[in-house]
């Protein structure tokens, strides 16, 4: 009995155990494909079902068997990968066994077609999702204009016949659906007869259920292919802007917007502004709103080698931007256009963009020039001036990636000017400190100028198969054509002067000035590499210049008779051809070049004096050099980085210099041109070092360079006992130049209070012949800043700083004349956000002047401050109520000495000005106090 | 006979590592507009300035390579200069990531804010999700697998070959049934992708560096560091990705 019972007992305990499902289990099958063959080395996966996560995974063996031993027993996906074939998914249970065979899995093979859809859309992914084949619109290209039935002629495994029935893998496509919903009733043509195909972004054939069952709402189980059309987000599309207008006290206003429409490919924008508060043109963040991605390819450089070349720059016609020197008042208007194309290999770029400025200027001048040991004289000037410039600036750039190996790039820029000065001097003359006055001039001066500028270049690279050699060439033209007409007036009074004829002298001219130049120019390049480190790199420069001046100078007090000491015309061409090659070193951070170039100049100079004047006199004259080159950069570890550099610098004349033409503009200031000059030529040395923390923001920043003279262009002068200076452009030997900086910042209080601090020291020694006097004027010059940020918290930013500036300059003539100029300042600014959506900004800046030898102190506080408020969701409406020099101080002071002169001068500009201001950004202000932006 | 069996077998052997050892070349491809548009410190006028001054022009090269074998990988920077930068070699950030799978083990030197660290650890298990989608790299057709970065918060994505039987990975990633020949942080902030897989004999190329300088850490301790430093770096509202590695 009791063994019956423990019989029973362990019966049913061995049911027990095997109605329990074992905690661990092995699965297995085989893998064949649809024909029957085994599948062997096919990957199989384990996965979550619930979020397909990764468990485990196998490959099946030669026979295509594969198994996972001992796997926790749970559900799971099982995943069958295979090269050709369609991912091959199921779903496994929780097994009752301890061996879970899942006998022979399936998989179907991926259609011929459609694995070269894989292979040759090579970047497009092609998605297998479940049932569904989806191809990515963009593999495919069509022309331009297509029409979907068009791109559907040129997938894999669809056909499409004459009539525009659809077939996906052998069977008719029964329905198209657009972005999923029915298009225009049930004829699946309709929409692939009429939708563009650049609208799609995706196809997708999938099986559905039939119309019937989904009427019907009972499976019949049958299935029909169904193609869905996926539409494109309509590229990113967007557009934004702002508008701000602001008016003030004594009629200040000023206006100024900007607005942008954008997709995916294209940029299109618009910009103008007006003011009269001394905005010359519109601020960096603006200009880069305007440019868009196009804001940077100002830099296209085809000048190729390493520099110390043929430095004739043509301006690209910027002048987008502020640039305001501080002097007078200005009135300025402008407007443009930009539009910007990006696609694939593509970049394309054009640009409209007036702007004008009137200038008026009240400026009181102060210059002692020193004549020998002796003597000196001192010179007061007093100017109203009013200039008018506008241009009109039309730019185009076009960047296309022929091939993976061959890029093109090609510009061009057309700028129209014209300009309008007037000019009242009144300038006196002493001839030494504390002696009455000598003479006195009025000149009434008017010029005006059109001009028209042309410049392009054209790009080319191009990179070999062997890995590194590459070459470049660029060419260019640039042309150049202006005239104008300067009326100059003058009446001049000798108080020294005993005989009555030589008390006044008046002028009367009137110049008429025809200027044309063109360059054309041209370089190579070709690099090859030596070995993995070492590169050889040789250049090729070329430009050819040539330039025709004719100037024609009438006297208008004698019935406008020519005047042919001041009449000119003649035609300069320089040809310039540099041939360099240098070797560098280039690995891991180090990289060093050690070059040589040979350049010669070719100059030839025609002169008459007049344009028709068949009797020209020549001269030809030609300069070679050889110019050595060293550069070595070094970056480290731990955020280090090390530059120093030597080169011989050979600089061409300036052509203005080499005009043999009288300038008698200002009556006591006379230039006369040199055709005779020679290059300038220096040696130059420089060295950098820089180390960064970035963990704490910590650097340091130091530089270096000397420059030594062989041959320098100076004005030397000569001064006649009326006071007038002669001065023409010569050839001199010696002076240098020699300067340091250093600039640091460090966080003190880490995210609140930061130091910054900067030093410079800079030399110069400056000869130059005065009345035949070889002088040496020594400059030298200290400045020292120390400032602090402080940012207690996120709503107040304060930053705090002094600076120091120290001036010498000494004579070697006349060390009496030595002079001491000093320049001290302090700033406080502060940035606070008061209240919620309030801000107050300030800034007091106190400058003091001092030149002890004229006697001169000025101490110029400036006084800003202004509160704004932001409004209306997004904080797009922002209201600003600021005052502009509120202590009303407000002037410009330049101080400084070269050569034989030292100035000192005062400017009158925008003084104490209240304005309120109201603006409007589509994107909405930021209401942050301190910014970084993404740095 | 037996011995032909046998040699024939040792050949088909000798094949068969053959083909697994070599080197794979990677693009590494950072698009920064995208990486400063997932700063949640900046304001939207300043995410869509940003994408419209340098829309399209934003993408920044690294050359990197992953040696490998049966056993273990080891991913680091390609000697190769790219070719635009016309023969200028920068100096790059140490970063060596060696893999060995038989140990178990994972050592990494990464060079961050001018500090070295090295990581050693065993190999954890990186939690990847299986996709259906299909894609060609490098003339491998490859599948989707997806996981997540919890520490820089990035969404991963990685092609694995079909055909190439072994868990090894580019960057830290790994542990995929086939060899991952790409990889795509969120949304293609930053892409990494096969050009070229060459098959070839390895002589040191997997050995690491023999002087290791740097401060050790384990794995979670520098995930720890990495965490605080970039939590720190948003507060003060820098980028943290112009320091450490994306």
């Amino acid at each position: 009995m009791q063994k019956t019972l423990l019989t029973l007992c362990m019966g049913l305990l061995c049911l027990l155990v095997q109605a329990q499902t074992p905690t661990r289990v092995t699965i297995k099958g085989i893998i064949h494909d649809t024909a029957g063959a085994v599948l062997p080395a096919a990957t199989v996966m384990l996965l979550q079902p619930k979020d397909s996560a990764l468990v485990n995974f196998s490959r099946s063996d030669e026979k295509g068997s594969f198994e996972f031993k001992n796997v926790k027993n749970a559900p799971y996906i099982l995943k069958v990968s295979y090269v050709g074939y369609l991912p091959y998914q199921q779903t496994i249970s929780v097994s009752p066994t301890d061996i879970n065979d899942l006998g022979s899995l399936k998989v179907k093979p991926i259609a011929k077609e459609l694995i070269e859809v894989v292979i040759k859309a090579a970047r497009a992914p092609l998605s297998i999702k479940g049932d569904t084949i989806e191809y990515n619109a963009a593999s495919f290209r069509v022309p331009p204009g297509s029409t979907v039935e068009d791109l559907l002629r040129r997938l894999p495994g669809i056909e499409v016949d004459g009539d525009g029935n659809i077939k996906a893998q052998g069977k008719d496509i029964k329905r198209v659906t657009v972005d999923g919903k029915t298009f225009f009733g049930d004829d699946p043509k309709a929409a692939t007869k009429n939708l563009g195909a650049e609208t799609l972004s995706k196809i997708q054939v999938y099986n559905d259920k039939s119309e019937q069952s989904k009427l019907t709402g009972v499976d019949d189980g049958k299935r029909e292919k169904v193609m869905n059309l996926e539409l494109k987000d309509e590229f990113k599309k967007g557009s934004f802007g702002k508008i701000t207008l602001a008016g003030g006290t004594k009629e200040r206003w000023a206006a100024r917007g900007n607005y942008n429409r954008f997709n995916k490919k294209e940029q299109f924008s618009v910009i103008g502004y007006g003011n009269n508060i001394n905005e010359t043109g519109v601020n960096w963040e603006d200009y880069g709103e305007f440019k868009g991605n196009n804001s940077f390819n100002n830099y296209d450089n085809g000048d190729f080698g390493f520099g110390g070349g043929i430095t004739y720059y043509f301006s690209d016609g910027g002048g987008i931007l502020n640039n305001f020197d501080g002097r007078g008042f200005t009135k300025n208007a402008g407007a443009g256009v930009n539009y910007n194309y990006t696609h694939q290999k593509t970049k394309f770029s054009s640009s409209y963009f007036y702007n004008q400025t009137r200038l008026n200027l009240d400026q009181f001048t102060n210059n002692q020039t020193l004549l020998d040991s002796l003597s000196s004289f001192l010179t007061t000037d007093t100017t109203r001036k009013v200039d008018f410039r506008g241009n009109h600036s039309i730019g185009m750039r076009i960047e296309q990636m022929l091939d993976s190996s061959n890029t093109l790039i090609a510009k061009g820029n057309l700028r129209f000017s014209n300009s309008d000065v007037t000019d009242q001097q009144q300038q006196r003359r002493y001839p030494t400190e504390g002696q009455g006055l000598a003479n006195a001039v009025q000149i009434n001066n008017g010029t005006t100028l059109n001009s028209f500028t042309l410049t392009s270049a054209v790009i080319y690279r191009h990179r070999f198969k062997k890995k590194g050699r590459s070459f470049a060439w660029s060419g260019g033209f640039n042309a150049s054509s202006s005239n104008g007409n300067e009326n100059l007036n003058s009446l001049t009074r000798y108080l020294t002067a005993l005989d009555p004829n030589d008390q006044i002298r008046a002028l009367g001219q009137l110049n008429d000035n025809n200027n044309k130049q063109s360059q054309l120019k041209t370089s190579a390049l070709f690099l090859e590499p030596l070995s993995k480190k070492f590169y050889w790199e040789t250049f090729y420069n070329f430009s050819s210049d040539f330039r025709e001046v004719s100037k024609d100078a009438f006297n208008r007090l004698q019935n406008d008779a020519r005047m042919d000491s001041l009449s000119a015309y003649y035609t300069n061409q320089i040809y310039y051809n540099r041939l360099g090659t240098s070797l560098r070193y280039s690995y891991s951070g180090i990289n060093i070049s050690l070059g040589m170039a040979g350049l010669r100049y070719d100059l030839e100079g025609k002169f008459a004096n007049s344009a028709s004047d068949e009797n020209r006199s020549q001269i030809k004259r030609n300069f070679t050099a050889w110019t050595p080159n060293v550069g070595v950069d070094i970056e480290m570890k731990n955020n280090m980085y090390f530059s120093t550099g030597y080169s011989l610098n050979v600089q061409a004349p300036q052509l203005n210099d080499l005009q043999p033409v009288v300038n008698n503009n200002n009556p006591y200031y006379i230039i006369t041109g040199n055709p005779d000059l020679s290059p300038e030529k220096s040696h130059q040395v420089n060295a950098f070092f820089y180390k960064f923390d970035p963990s704490t923001f910590t650097n340091i920043n130091l530089s270096v360079n000397y420059s030594y003279y062989m041959s320098r262009v100076v004005y030397n002068q000569t001064i006649n006992d009326s006071l007038v200076t002669f001065t023409r452009p010569e050839n001199i030997s010696g002076g240098s130049s020699f300067g340091t900086s250093l600039y640091a910042g460090k966080p003190i209080i880490k995210t609140k209070l930061t130091l910054n601090l900067s030093a410079g020291y800079n030399r110069s020694a400056t000869p130059l012949f005065i009345n035949g006097i070889r002088n040496e004027t020594n400059n030298n010059s200290y400045n020292g800043r120390l400032g602090f940020t402080v940012t207690p918290n996120e709503k107040l930013l304060m930053t705090l700083s002094g600076n120091l500036n120290f001036n010498t300059i000494n004579y070697s003539i006349e060390e009496r004349q030595n002079q001491e100029i000093w320049r001290k300042g302090a700033d406080v600014s502060l940035k606070w956000n008061f209240a919620k959506k309030f801000f107050l900004e300030s800034n007091l800046n106190y400058t003091s002047y001092q030149n002890d030898r004229f006697n001169f102190n000025q101490d110029i506080p400036i006084f800003n401050a202004s509160i704004r408020r932001l409004f209306l969701k997004d904080n797009k409406v922002e209201m600003r109520l600021a005052a502009f020099d509120i202590l009303n101080k407000r002037r410009s002071i330049t101080q400084n000495g070269s050569q034989n002169i030292i100035t000192q001068q005062t400017a009158l500009t925008l003084a104490r000005y209240f304005m309120l201001s109201i603006s409007y950004n589509v994107r909405g202000y930021s209401d942050k106090v301190k910014n970084n932006g993404g740095w | 006979m037996k011995k032909l069996v046998l040699l024939f077998t040792l050949l088909l052997s000798v094949a068969a590592s053959a083909q697994q050892e070599g080197i794979v070349h990677y693009t590494r491809t950072t698009y920064w507009t995208k990486m400063i548009n997932q700063l949640t410190f900046l304001s939207k006028q300043e995410k869509e300035r940003n994408a419209y001054m340098w829309g399209g022009r934003d993408d920044w090269k690294e050359y990197m390579v992953l040696y490998f074998n049966d056993k273990s990988s080891k991913y680091t920077y390609s000697d190769e200069k790219p070719a635009e930068s016309s023969g200028y070699d920068w100096r790059k950030e140490q970063y060596v990531v060696k893999r060995d799978f038989e140990k178990n083990t994972m050592v990494d030197i990464i060079e961050m804010v001018g500090k070295t660290y090295i990581i050693e650890d065993s190999l954890g298990i990186q939690n990847w999700k299986i996709m259906n989608d299909l894609k060609d790299v490098a003339g491998h057709i490859c599948m989707k697998a997806m996981k997540e970065d919890t520490v820089k918060k990035q969404k991963i994505v990685a092609w694995f070959a079909q055909d190439i039987p072994s868990n090894i990975g580019p960057e830290r990633s790994y542990g995929l049934p086939g060899m991952i020949l790409a990889l795509d942080i969120n949304d293609g902030t930053v892409t990494i992708e096969a050009s070229r897989i060459e098959n070839k004999k390895l002589t040191q190329e997997l050995d690491l560096p023999k002087k290791m300088k740097g401060t050790k850490l384990t794995e979670t301790a520098y995930e720890k560091m990495l965490d605080k430093f970039i939590k720190e770096k948003i507060k003060e509202e820098r980028n943290p990705y112009w320091m450490i590695r994306y």
